[in-house]
């Protein structure tokens, strides 16, 4: 099987150099052998949810939140409270 | 008195509680160890020694005052370093959180601060927990000390190593297919993967999160229960956790049936493993359990259920790495898109990189179906097979590796093979239930061999009590001096 790496690259937003990509489209193929190792015989029918392992979600309550200078220490790039990125409208 | 630092938590806490020693004397022993000890074992990311002397001071006040106090109240305690600690960094072995410092506290760790437990630092691991052997930390490889040359296993490489060298006596690892277990077999400790829900995840940086637990490890069957119990519970913060209540564990075996599931014990599984596994199954027949077949069919396709669906998760949750908000920023500012590739290029491993892609590749349009929808459908089948098993033992015992710990570099440039090593443990996860990594002996290479014991949901106790009453009969765990 021929995997299209660069697409799959882009879709996951990663760049694979280019004297990696023989490297990268080999190995992902020998996995990709592997994971394809599923019973052919599988009910595929009903849901992919197990009803036995059910979530329990907290109260919708108004809680004090972190403080915005916390929130940002870890941040790269940040100006008057706010995080900066490249430009995104002309 | 000397080397403080090797005895176990259970050790310390009696002298504690007679006053023989002060948690700041035992802190100290430990840092002074460690500082003598770690770098040839490498087990630690970041060190939080000074905070750790102060945690123990405050718990020698309140044990002075005669306060309340914890289990683990002046006791030292390493944290896997994808556990979120406030004001102390915090990297799941990526260069994309190398310099990323959680504003809280993970769950567990307020847990532990809470009993009063010290914390001494955080262990190498596996980039987001992505690895079989230690080797794809960006920071360090962690070291087997049993033999410095061979890996410790992973991913919770540092904490098993921290462990086994006796630089602490308690550690905590996670646990999405094997990482808690399977460095605590190649380094003969003791680790136990919780139920899925039987421990907050709360501030565990996530890799597969319907996978993922955070589990304890230690030296000692007594000392893995006295660190599980203060972990466990219900936490509001983590949806999937559930109200659990701790239940003491007893020594005998006596009346219990153990089942051996065939598919365990092909041809994948060294040939020494298996010997000192079946001599294991033998100590415990002799103890009084019964032993009982049982058949575990789908074993088979676990590894492709696993990858597919812990891939598929890792894919979606790593999403979250951008170069904005926190961590690593890439070079590459000439547009927000090459910002985005350029942070995640520059910032993930290789390792990390491929799982994203396979990730991607499983839930991507047109294979959606033929992978992860079929990988979920058989997480329901492997976890119907473990429940009908069940039924007929009161739990399952299992090679846990196929071999000892490999050399280092022996296998890091071959994904697949590295992959396969996981078919013992990838199985639990998928299905949710709990599982305790026991050592019994050593091969030829006097490297430490484990089995696993694995039950129904929420049956820990019965875990650690076939545990314990292995370990009494065989007169305690080997310990490496270091």
């Amino acid at each position: 099987m021929e995997i299209d790496i660069m697409r799959l690259a882009k879709l996951a937003k990663l760049s694979i150099p280019e004297d990696k990509v023989e490297e990268f489209r080999s190995k992902m193929e020998s996995i990709i052998q592997m994971v394809e190792n599923l019973p052919d015989d599988l009910d595929t029918t009903g849901s992919l949810v197990d009803p036995d392992d059910t979530m329990e979600l907290r109260k919708d309550e108004v809680q004090p939140s972190f403080p915005r200078n916390e929130m940002l220490r870890n941040a790269p790039y940040t100006a008057a409270g706010c995080i900066l990125i490249p430009k995104v409208v002309d | 008195m000397d080397k403080l630092y090797s005895l176990t938590a259970g050790q310390m806490k009696d002298l504690l509680d007679k006053r023989e020693v002060t948690a700041v004397e035992i802190t100290k022993s430990v840092i002074e160890n460690i500082e003598r000890t770690d770098k040839e074992i490498q087990a630690y990311i970041t060190y939080n020694f000074d905070q750790a002397l102060q945690q123990a001071a405050g718990a020698d006040e309140k044990r002075a005052k005669g306060e309340q106090l914890g289990e683990l109240a002046g006791i030292p305690v390493a944290l896997k370093d994808n556990m979120c600690t406030k004001n102390l960094r915090t990297t799941a072995g990526s260069k994309i959180l190398g310099n990323f410092v959680p504003p809280y506290n993970a769950t567990v760790v307020e847990k532990l601060l809470a009993d009063g437990a010290v914390i001494i630092g955080k262990t190498t691991c596996d980039e987001f927990a992505m690895g079989s052997s230690g080797e794809n930390s960006a920071f360090q490889v962690a070291r087997n000390p049993w033999d410095t040359t061979r890996v410790p296993g992973g991913s919770s490489s540092g904490s098993a190593a921290t462990v086994a060298a006796s630089q602490v006596p308690l550690a905590l690892g996670s646990d999405t297919g094997g990482s808690i277990r399977q460095p605590a077999c190649l380094t003969g400790i003791v680790g136990m993967k919780p139920t899925y829900g039987a421990v907050s995840r709360y501030g565990l940086i996530a890799y597969g999160s319907s996978l993922d637990q955070i589990g304890p490890m230690a030296r000692t069957v007594d000392d893995t229960a006295m660190l599980f119990k203060a972990i466990c519970g219900r936490d509001k913060m983590d949806a999937t956790s559930k109200d659990y209540t701790y239940t003491p564990y007893g020594d005998s075996v006596k009346g219990m049936k153990l089942g051996l599931p065939k598919e365990y014990f092909g041809e994948g599984i060294s040939a020494e493993v298996k010997e000192k596994i079946y001599a294991a199954v033998e100590t415990l027949k002799e103890q009084g359990a019964e032993i009982v077949e049982v058949s575990l069919p789908s074993t088979d396709y676990a590894l492709s259920a696993y990858y597919i669906i812990a891939c598929a998760e890792a894919s979606s949750n790593l999403g979250r790495f951008d170069g904005v908000k926190y961590g690593f920023t890439g070079s590459d500012r000439s547009s927000l898109e090459n910002l985005y590739v350029s942070s995640r290029s520059e910032g993930f491993g290789e390792e990390v990189q491929r799982r994203i892609l396979l990730g991607t590749y499983v839930l991507s349009s047109g294979f959606y179906d033929a992978y992860y929808k079929k990988a979920k459908m058989l997480q329901k089948v492997i976890r119907k097979e473990f429940e009908d098993a069940l039924k007929l033992c009161d739990a399952i015992i299992t090679p846990l590796n196929p071999t000892t710990a490999f050399k280092i570099g022996e296998k890091s440039d071959d994904p697949v093979a590295m992959w396969a090593g996981d078919i013992c443990t990838v199985t639990l996860n998928i299905a949710g239930l709990p599982g305790i990594n026991v050592p019994c002996g050593f091969d030829s290479n006097n490297m430490p061999v484990g089995f696993q014991v694995l039950g129904r949901k929420f049956s820990e106790s019965t875990l650690l009590t076939i545990a314990k009453c292995y370990e009494n009969t065989v007169g305690g765990f080997a310990v490496k001096e270091f």
